[in-house]
């Protein structure tokens, strides 16, 4: 932990066709986060500590979005020019559902965000749906049904990939989205899946940047220092193996998260939906996603990372909560690392080495920042909070939620 | 060149056929064979597929007959479509496209000093984000496409019984886009006629024997037989790209320029061995961006020793001849056939630079490698490779009293070999990481040159 107060920083989106102009770190405000795009699209992010009132100049800041994007604004060039002209034609019909359990403001703004863009109505192929997981009222109906075109249904079990296979049963579209209630998406959203499909017709699932939607308290900062849900603007297709990293793919924390994920309905059904003992809610609330990614990967089917596939998520805002979300993270990683190393023996050697890595980069978390200065910095609680949870996830947690889930199951059978 | 082949050379195949039935048959496992493959981003590039019984491809990306990266791809990821290979082409050639096309902020650093500073960072960012198609405004206007050399180049190849190599090499050498002025073979302390046979069958190539044991010799032989303006050395081992000459010879037209050195590839990954000798260790590769050192890097370096042994590989590089006029010569007690397995190459580099000439890296000049099939041998080369290294800065540091050599060899190496130590444990002893240790005794049978050098009369100094 620093002993420095963190107030609230400032997320800038820079537009880099136009010259570039100072920036001046606001009143009340403790650092500025970037965006910059390049060509309408996000290209990195990037956060620095400042004092209120520090003017950032042009050269300045010119000189830190080279080295921080250069090469990944170039890299696109690149890659427009090389593939020609990208046929969009013919991209699949397509449902984006949204999970959500009692969060009627987040989901407002997330079905704001996407009527943006034109996808409520129900029209072009692409519909919204949104499955209202155990609701304890009708706040979330109402706000659903303000948005005519979107489609609500209720899924009683709670849980949320209760929720999850529920949307895998509502509708048919080809390709199934599942965005998290508390994101919005970036303009360049659909686009961005249309090339990443038109791309990889054959990919199982499309990934995406989850960037911070807000930066207001000291939770939300200490979470986006930890590296957050992962920034990497690489374009990648993910395959059965990748080389150099003997582990893959156990592990899956490189291939995204739950908030921002687009999967080929067929194969989703053809492996089963999502494993209802993971991210059940508390006190299992994770794995889910790592899970599936896992699943695809080893089944056989490419999964892409697409650098345009952006959403901004609003991180948990009270220190503590994020404090217990380390821990289910790491109950839930453990959780699903349990049931992977039941379900394929053969993999079990990679397994035993990703807990070994793990273990140590744990550690790392903890000693780097005595050794050298980084970017990104973990507070001690949060490290200890996910290796706790990470020794209760390997001590039968999923045995437990499996029959927590099979309670469930029988209650509303 | 089609958008997708093997080496952009031709004669590799049948050379290769004929050496590969001396391996035993444990040594080529589908695994750890990868095939080497050049993509062509000039041309519209069709689908990649893995060829049978190979682990993946080493995919490298060439624009205009410049190699601007490369990448891994194991056979689980691939056949990979057209775009999704452009894909991977992009995040890997970005920043060497960068450096050819802009003149910041993609320059490589140096290494041992930090990044160059932008000088005009807001116009280096508007070129940036103002570039359209940077490719063609590669083509068209960065001038990419090789030139016409100005300077007479005599190519120079140094062998030591291995006329089938030699051959393969002269091959490529008759397949260069512009004719150099002459290629001379210099026939190390023979023990056969196989060399002087090979080089009679092809016209026009010069033979010479330089009967003293030593590739240091036997390149003083060529640098005094040559009769260009500049020499340029390859090894036996290696197949060079057509406009390789053309393209390390315009380095010269800088009159400071002493010595360039050029980009040396893969020819194949075909066991386990060379796969680690690319991959793991990296002795050859030194990127995709052009590096210039110059007398000011020496001075700024020069504390802590300059690291001249990253500028190159001897087995592509071109001297300028007014250098050997000028003194300069290969230290005869060091090199192979000599004393260690490297080391000749970057001492004469260090001389050059602490006189205030000027060395380049240009990689836009590539030669393709056969690195050593066998474990036994890179086993052997990573040991004579660190004691040549050792040797070398120990006469460095007796010819030029800079403490940096030192500091490097008491300092630098012990602390790099015990992380190593550390990762060893760390990572279970993987079969790499051993092997290089095996570097650390051929850094103490290195320190043995010291001895020598006091043993025997002062050294003569250039």
């Amino acid at each position: 932990m620093w002993t420095k107060t963190e107030k609230r920083y400032q997320i800038v989106q820079i537009d880099l066709r136009h010259p570039l102009e100072q920036v001046t770190v606001p009143q009340g405000a403790s650092g500025i986060a970037f965006v910059p795009r390049s060509n309408g699209r996000p290209v990195g992010f990037f956060m620095e500590e400042h004092p209120e009132g520090t003017v950032i100049r042009p050269r300045d800041l010119a000189v830190k979005l080279f080295q921080w994007c250069g090469r990944q604004i170039l890299a696109e060039k690149i890659y427009d020019e090389l593939r020609w002209r990208l046929d969009c034609a013919g991209f699949p019909q397509l449902d984006i559902s949204i999970c959500t359990h009692g969060r009627p403001d987040a989901l407002k703004r997330c079905l704001q965000s996407l009527d943006d863009l034109g996808l409520t109505g129900a029209i072009g192929g692409t519909r919204v749906i949104v499955v209202d997981n155990a609701p304890n009222d009708d706040r979330t109906a109402q706000v659903v049904h303000s948005f005519p075109g979107v489609k609500y249904v209720v899924e009683p079990k709670p849980g949320l990939d209760f929720a999850r296979n529920r949307a895998i049963q509502e509708g048919s579209a080809d390709l199934l989205a599942f965005l998290d209630d508390d994101v919005i998406v970036d303009a360049c959203w659909l686009q961005g899946l249309r090339e990443a499909w038109a791309a990889n017709p054959d990919a199982a699932a499309f990934t995406g940047p989850i960037l911070p939607y807000e930066l207001e308290t000291r939770a939300q900062i200490a979470f986006e220092r930890m590296g957050g849900f992962g920034k990497n603007f690489d374009r990648v297709r993910f395959g059965r193996a990748l080389p150099r990293i003997p582990t893959y793919p156990v592990g899956a924390g490189m291939f995204g998260a739950g908030a921002n994920m687009v999967f080929r309905r067929s194969v989703l059904k053809q492996l089963g939906g999502f494993d209802d003992a993971l991210d059940t809610g508390a006190p299992l609330a994770g794995g889910g996603d790592l899970d599936i990614f896992y699943r695809v990967v080893q089944a056989g089917y490419p999964l892409v990372r697409e650098p345009a596939l952006v959403v901004y998520h609003q991180h948990r805002r009270e220190y503590a909560k994020l404090r217990h979300q380390m821990w289910t993270w790491g109950l839930g990683t453990m959780a699903y690392i349990t049931k992977s190393w039941r379900a394929d023996p053969a993999d079990r050697p990679k397994i035993r080495r990703w807990l070994l890595w793990w273990a140590s980069y744990q550690l790392s978390k903890i000693l780097v920042p005595f050794l050298r200065r980084t970017q990104e910095r973990w507070p001690w609680d949060m490290v200890l909070a996910e290796m706790c949870g990470a020794v209760i996830g390997l001590w039968g947690e999923y045995d437990r939620s499996l029959a927590r889930v099979e309670k469930v199951r029988r209650q509303f059978a | 060149m089609s958008p997708i082949s093997t080496l952009p050379v031709t004669c590799v195949e049948s050379e290769t056929k004929s050496s590969q039935a001396v391996l035993e048959p444990a040594a080529r496992s589908s695994k750890t064979r990868w095939k080497v493959m050049c993509v062509d981003l000039a041309a519209p590039f069709d689908e990649l597929s893995c060829p049978a019984s190979y682990g993946g491809v080493w995919v490298i990306f060439f624009f205009e007959g410049v190699a601007f990266g490369h990448c891994e791809l194991s056979r689980e990821q691939l056949p990979l479509s057209s775009v999704q290979l452009a894909g991977v082409a992009a995040r890997v050639s970005a920043e060497a496209v960068g450096d050819c096309l802009f003149d910041e902020g993609f320059r490589s650093p140096l290494p041992g000093l930090p990044s160059p500073k932008l000088q005009d960072p807001e116009r280096a960012l508007m070129r940036l984000t103002h570039c359209e198609r940077p490719l063609d405004t590669l083509e068209s206007t960065a001038g990419i496409a090789a030139p016409d050399s100005r300077v007479s180049v005599s190519v120079a190849v140094c062998t030591r019984e291995r006329p089938q190599d030699l051959a393969r090499c002269l091959a490529s050498l008759e397949n260069l886009a512009e004719a150099p002025l002459e290629i001379v073979v210099v026939d190390n302390a023979p023990e056969s006629e196989a060399t002087r046979q090979v080089v009679a069958s092809f016209p026009g190539v010069r033979y010479r024997c330089e009967p003293r044991r030593g590739l240091s010799a036997a390149r003083n032989a060529a640098l005094s037989h040559a009769t260009g303006d500049v020499v340029a050395f390859v090894d036996d081992d290696v197949v060079v790209h057509p406009d390789w000459m053309s393209r390390i010879s315009r380095c010269f037209e800088d009159s400071g320029v002493m010595v360039a050195t050029g980009l040396v590839l893969p020819a194949e990954l075909e066991t386990q061995a060379q796969l680690m000798f690319e991959r793991d260790f990296q002795f050859f590769h030194q990127g995709y961006r052009r590096r210039r050192f110059d007398s000011d890097y020496f001075e700024a370096s020069r504390a802590t020793g300059a690291q001249v042994w990253t500028l190159g590989a001897g087995a592509n590089m071109a001297i300028r001849r007014k250098a050997f006029d000028l003194g300069y010569r290969f230290d005869t007690r060091l090199g192979p056939g000599v004393f260690g397995g490297c080391g000749e190459d970057s001492e004469y580099w260090y001389r050059v630079l602490r006189d205030g000439w000027t060395c380049v890296y240009e990689p836009a000049a590539c030669v393709f490698h056969y690195h050593r099939r066998e474990m036994s041998a890179l086993r052997r080369l990573v040991y004579e490779y660190m004691k040549g290294h050792a040797a070398a800065l120990i006469l460095q540091f007796a010819k030029s009293g800079h403490w940096g050599n030192l500091h490097r060899l008491f300092l630098q190496l012990p602390a790099e070999y015990s992380m190593l130590c550390l990762r060893l444990i760390a990572t279970g002893f993987c079969l790499e990481d051993r092997i290089l240790l095996r570097g650390s005794l051929g850094c103490f049978s290195g320190l043995a040159f010291a001895f020598a050098l006091l043993k025997n009369s002062s050294p003569k100094t250039v």
